[in-house]
């Protein structure tokens, strides 16, 4: 029993156990499995085509009461068509088909972009943090500078020059976010490479490589994979907002940024829908990938 | 000693400075745009393409390119601090810089003001009672923390306070378009129309400026209110403030001395939610309409104005190391077991 473990819970860590309860983890875990799911499957299953105008021009959603007889007629067939869940927008583009096929674009590149910073940056950060010279220290210089970007212009630069294509959104986001898991790792790495179970592997004759790869690596990435939940939410918000400003994703695809911006102009005027829903779309589904984060923060603290 | 560290901060930062700038240049060159075809359109001859090229200087090496935008030969470049001259507007950069700069500071200074105003006091009481209502607010705002759809939550704001209940002007501007604009000393309107006397204005600017700083408010109040909070709660659990308890402080003096304690080290942190503004501005303004650094950002991206471009980051890296440095000093101030 080490000291840590035989001192009583502090406050903190008492308070915060609240919060890594089990419904926290099933919350957020749901809407990051539905948010994937859609991501696959969400053009498959709207009902009507998200590309496509269906003719009937910024119709209101119905009232939230008529929605259960409405679901029930749907279900039952005794409707011509589905129902307009969300609306349409004033081009007559159905807006719950939209939104549910919309994480097919924002999710592969938030989640392409995310996982490449957090492979690239961990294995920059490592070698960083374990071989100490010249290049490395070159290295967290050059990072250094990437980080002094804003994030938000730099993002909009690299897609705007290069194509407003999905392969360079994605390229763009693992950019602007693989600084943030450089530092991490490299610093977790250096706490790491210092204790006795490193020294052991050494001092049994391991080659270098085979002890960071082996031993440091896999108890250096908690701090990177509670960032990727954070990074993930940021990185839909960004690829949003970069289409939003018209430097993403081009339309009519569907999208949740182009959305919101094609309903803003009508937004003044009262048509409230065409961009409020896809809105709420990102906003849940950040808020989801941010409780996983901090239930994975919780539980390797209590560990 | 804190001139030597101020020397040596200033250094370093000059270095990444130019290593931001020669990153941004090779980075804008080296994609594959042609802003001579946005310019002179597609359908443009080929001498006139030519001719457009020339006298952008883009039939030239890329690193005569360089010398030029460093300031080496005879065009107006990067040192003689025009930053060059913008390609659409055919103005220099340095000066346009200067005209949108401010929009976008008041912006994010009063939003910053405002959000500690809130945070403080929540945070704290989220930290000093546990469970109560303000705790629990704080916690799941906390969860939502910095990551939020500003646009967005412009845009519901919009909906509600113009449209819904009439309380706030259109989202078209940061001052009345009927009222004549005061003459510009320093360049924010607020304090302009202030030494002017124009208290008609002020009021109108402070008007427009209220949604969207309520944006801003909102969508990073949540960071901040976590970040007092965890302070507190640390500062609390500290040894010193059971000291103080035993010592029979009352509740309020034990609170003061731990807010002091809770607050130094999130100086520092100011500098991160300052930059983290500036980057909701972008799409802020963008929804309000108002003419900051963010939609000249904006403008000069995707017209593919080169000098613009490199203008407006470097304008910003500058602001954020400057800020950093800036409060690197008050915290050296603030804590005197800082070391340079």
């Amino acid at each position: 029993m080490t000291i840590a473990e035989s001192a009583p819970p502090r406050r903190r860590f008492a308070r915060l156990d609240r919060f890594s309860g089990k419904k926290y983890l099933i919350f957020g875990g749901t809407i990051v499995a539905l948010s994937i799911f859609l991501a696959a499957f969400g053009a498959a299953i709207s009902p009507y085509d998200p590309m496509e105008a269906t003719g009937d021009i910024s119709v209101p959603p119905p009232p939230i009461e008529d929605w259960p007889r409405l679901f029930y007629l749907a279900v039952a067939g005794e409707l011509e068509q589905p129902p307009h869940w969300f609306g349409t927008d004033q081009s007559g583009l159905d807006v719950f088909s939209r939104v549910i096929s919309a994480p097919r674009a924002d999710m592969s590149i938030a989640l392409g972009g995310a996982l490449i910073s957090l492979f690239l940056g961990t294995f920059l950060g490592l070698i960083a943090g374990f071989y100490r010279n010249w290049a490395t220290e070159l290295m967290m210089r050059v990072s250094d500078v990437l980080q002094a970007f804003p994030v938000f212009i730099t993002a909009m630069i690299l897609v705007a020059l290069a194509g407003r294509e999905t392969g360079n959104l994605v390229l763009a986001l693992a950019l602007v976010y693989t600084p943030i898991f450089i530092r991490l790792t490299r610093s977790e790495v250096m706490g790491q490479s210092a204790r006795g179970y490193v020294q052991a592997a050494w001092a049994v004759g391991n080659n270098g490589f085979k002890i960071a790869v082996k031993h440091v690596l896999p108890n250096s990435l908690v701090p990177s994979l509670v960032q990727l939940s954070v990074t993930v939410g940021f990185a839909i918000i960004l690829t949003a907002g970069l289409s939003f400003v018209g430097a993403g994703v081009r339309p009519p695809t569907p999208e949740w940024g182009i959305m919101i911006s094609i309903g803003a102009q009508q937004l003044i005027l009262g048509e409230w829908w065409p961009s409020i829903f896809p809105g709420l779309a990102i906003t849940i589904t950040v808020f989801g990938y941010a409780i996983v984060g901090h239930a994975i923060e919780q539980k390797f603290r209590e560990a | 000693m804190i001139g030597r560290f101020i020397l040596r901060r200033v250094i370093i930062a000059f270095f990444q400075l130019l290593g931001v700038s020669l990153v941004v240049f090779f980075l804008i060159r080296l994609l594959p745009a042609d802003p001579v075809a946005g310019l002179v359109g597609l359908n443009a001859s080929e001498e006139a393409y030519k001719q457009a090229e020339q006298s952008l200087g883009l039939d030239k090496s890329i690193f005569e390119q360089l010398s030029v935008f460093l300031g080496f030969s005879e065009d107006p470049g990067l040192v003689d601090a025009s930053l060059g001259i913008s390609w659409v507007t055919n103005e220099p950069v340095f000066l346009e810089i200067g005209r949108f700069l401010p929009v976008t500071l008041e912006l994010v200074t009063f939003s910053l003001l405002l959000s500690f105003l809130i945070a403080i006091p929540l945070g704290m009481a989220s930290a000093t009672k546990p469970g109560s209502i303000a705790d629990k607010i704080a916690l799941i705002w906390g969860m939502f923390a910095g990551a939020q759809p500003d646009y967005w939550w412009g845009l519901l704001f919009v909906f509600v306070f113009f449209f819904v209940l009439g309380v706030a002007p259109p989202p078209m501007g940061s001052i009345d378009p009927m009222m004549s604009r005061p003459s510009v000393i320093t360049g924010f309107l607020t304090i302009d129309s202030i030494l002017l006397g124009r208290f008609d204005v002020f009021v109108s600017v402070l008007y427009h400026l209220m949604l969207p700083v309520a944006t801003l408010v909102f969508v990073i109040s949540g960071a901040i209110t976590k970040m007092v909070r965890q302070n507190m709660v640390r500062a609390l659990a500290s040894d010193y403030i059971l000291y103080a308890r035993a010592n029979g402080l009352s509740k309020k003096e034990v609170g003061r001395y731990a807010l002091r304690a809770a607050l130094t080290p999130a100086v520092t942190l100011v500098g991160i939610f300052y930059m983290i503004l500036l980057s909701a501005a972008v799409t802020v303004e963008l929804v309000f309409s108002l003419s900051g650094i963010g939609q000249y950002a904006i403008r000069s991206i995707l017209s593919f104005d080169y000098p613009a471009i490199q203008g407006v980051v470097l304008t910003v890296a500058l602001l954020s190391l400057f800020i950093y440095l800036l409060l690197d000093i008050i915290h050296a101030y603030l804590d005197p077991r800082v070391q340079y």
